[in-house]
């Protein structure tokens, strides 16, 4: 329990230097930029198949349940809610925290072990605004519209196999999947990216900055920084949904 | 110089340091001998404020840093170049990069003379035809030197040294220790040698600290340590391969 009350103080002070650190923005703009491209660019391939996968197996089992209530044209509609409301954004907030999860607590993991950041420390650089602040302004950027592709993957993908399997025609199925969606439909899809954003950055890079002993450490620190990530993606998700859904009336 | 007064240092209940109390004069290059896991690595640590003391303090120029935040350690840190165990090189960068890095990221200085200050390490280093490499394509010996060249780019005061030789064959080795002494002789640079290797402490030493379970338990000159009685630095004299 001590442990715990003391990794959650120091995550506390690791996070608010973090926020700090935003004032070097200008200053670490070019790491800035080649973190955008690792967690963003490169990050799509894995975000377009999973939410197409996704996309598809959800309008699938969706018509077969509304088709035993003669409901099978709604498909379009629970299809879009689904989508924009959780899973667009909880896939890709998974998927984020392997990929990007990952690789920070590895990279960074590997550099706490091989003295790489008391290196950075002992010659007047400050790790957190090197390491930590590009990571997370570049995640603040790019997993919004990560979500956005994925939600219009996944739709995409519904509406194919909607015509294709259900036999819905394409122009019904884009009606009621748009039409019936109101702006906090979008408001609980798009906020979620940025808590995740945050989420998955702040605990890959802690795990990856309290990695200790040797690869194995790593790797350890790695699996931690994943499996954190995901389940606190998993609750923040629920209670992002919980309180715009309850609250917002238009 | 540097001064430690009673320090002590803790880590998960496990006392390390067992108040340490000693000088480090400028200009002049300290041993700090001791076998593995007894917290040498840990004084070097302490000195650049890397870790704080859980009891005492410590003194950099007569300034207490030990409970100084990482904004007030910075102009500390730039008195003292210190090259870590494992050298801690940057390894996506080039030798001529990593040296050039902390230049580039801490001094608002015009490229030309972060160039001309990068050139001039690579030439004390002897790696002028190394500058675009790996560090992962270098031998040990060399890997070792760009940290030392790296460690030089600030102009420090002090250098301090985390097993400068460790697993070097003796010829990589020698000619670290010709680097230690050559700085002292030519720029007055002092450093403090952290090893566990004894015929180093003789090779390079003005004084020697021992460091034994947490406890220093001598400090003088290498001359009379050969006489000292303590059963351990005895030990160590006679047998330092068993260590």
């Amino acid at each position: 329990m001590k442990e715990f009350v003391r990794t959650m103080q120091e995550f506390f002070w690791f996070s608010l230097r973090t926020i700090k650190s935003f004032r070097f923005a200008r200053r670490y703009w070019t790491e800035i930029l080649e973190q955008m491209y690792i967690s963003g660019t490169e990050s799509v391939p894995i975000v377009v198949v999973s939410s197409l996968a996704i996309g598809c197996l959800l309008t699938v089992e969706v018509g077969n349940q509304l088709e035993g209530f003669g409901a099978k044209l709604l498909t379009g509609r629970t299809t879009a809610l689904s989508v924009i409301r959780e899973m667009g954004p909880i896939v890709t907030g998974l998927m984020l925290s392997a990929r990007v999860g990952a690789r920070n607590g590895s990279e960074l993991g590997a550099m706490q072990i091989s003295e790489q950041i008391d290196a950075l420390r002992a010659f007047g650089t400050d790790p957190i605004a090197r390491l930590v602040m590009p990571r997370l302004f570049s995640a603040l950027v790019m997993f919004f519209p990560l979500t956005a592709l994925s939600d219009f993957v996944g739709l995409v993908g519904g509406g194919v196999v909607a015509q294709i399997y259900h036999h819905i025609d394409p122009g019904f199925y884009w009606n009621s999947a748009l039409n019936l969606l109101v702006v906090k439909d979008f408001v609980v899809g798009a906020l979620k990216p940025f808590a995740f954003a945050i989420i998955i950055t702040l605990v890959s890079c802690f795990n990856g900055f309290s990695a200790t002993g040797g690869t194995a450490g790593v790797g350890r620190s790695t699996i931690k920084g994943i499996v954190v990530s995901s389940g606190l993606v998993l609750v923040a998700n629920f209670y992002i949904s919980k309180l715009v859904l309850e609250n917002l009336n238009f | 110089m540097i001064e430690f007064k009673d320090v002590h240092l803790s880590f998960s209940g496990r006392e390390i340091l067992k108040g340490i109390s000693m000088q480090i004069p400028d200009g002049s290059i300290t041993a700090i001998l001791g076998p593995s896991g007894s917290g040498k690595s840990t004084i070097i640590k302490l000195m650049v404020g890397l870790i704080q003391p859980t009891y005492g303090q410590v003194f950099v120029d007569g300034v207490d840093i030990s409970r100084f935040s990482e904004e007030q350690l910075f102009p500390i840190r730039r008195k003292m170049g210190i090259v870590f165990q494992g050298n801690a090189l940057f390894d996506s960068m080039s030798v001529g990069e990593n040296m050039g890095f902390f230049l580039r990221e801490n001094l608002d200085l015009p490229e030309e003379e972060v160039a001309h200050r990068v050139q001039s390490q690579l030439k004390f280093a002897g790696l002028e035809t190394h500058a675009y490499q790996l560090p992962d394509s270098l031998s040990g010996g060399m890997r070792k030197r760009v940290a030392i060249g790296r460690a030089l780019i600030f102009e420090p005061e002090m250098i301090l040294f985390d097993e400068p030789t460790a697993g070097l064959d003796p010829v990589s080795s020698k000619k670290i220790l010709d680097v230690i002494k050559q700085l002292k002789q030519e720029k007055r640079l002092g450093a403090v040698v952290v090893t566990h290797i004894i015929s180093d402490v003789f090779a390079v030493a003005d004084n020697v600290l021992v460091l034994y379970q947490g406890e220093l338990i001598f400090q003088d000159t290498p001359e009379k340590m050969r006489k000292c009685n303590h059963p351990f630095v005895k030990s160590f004299l006679a047998d330092p391969e068993e260590l």
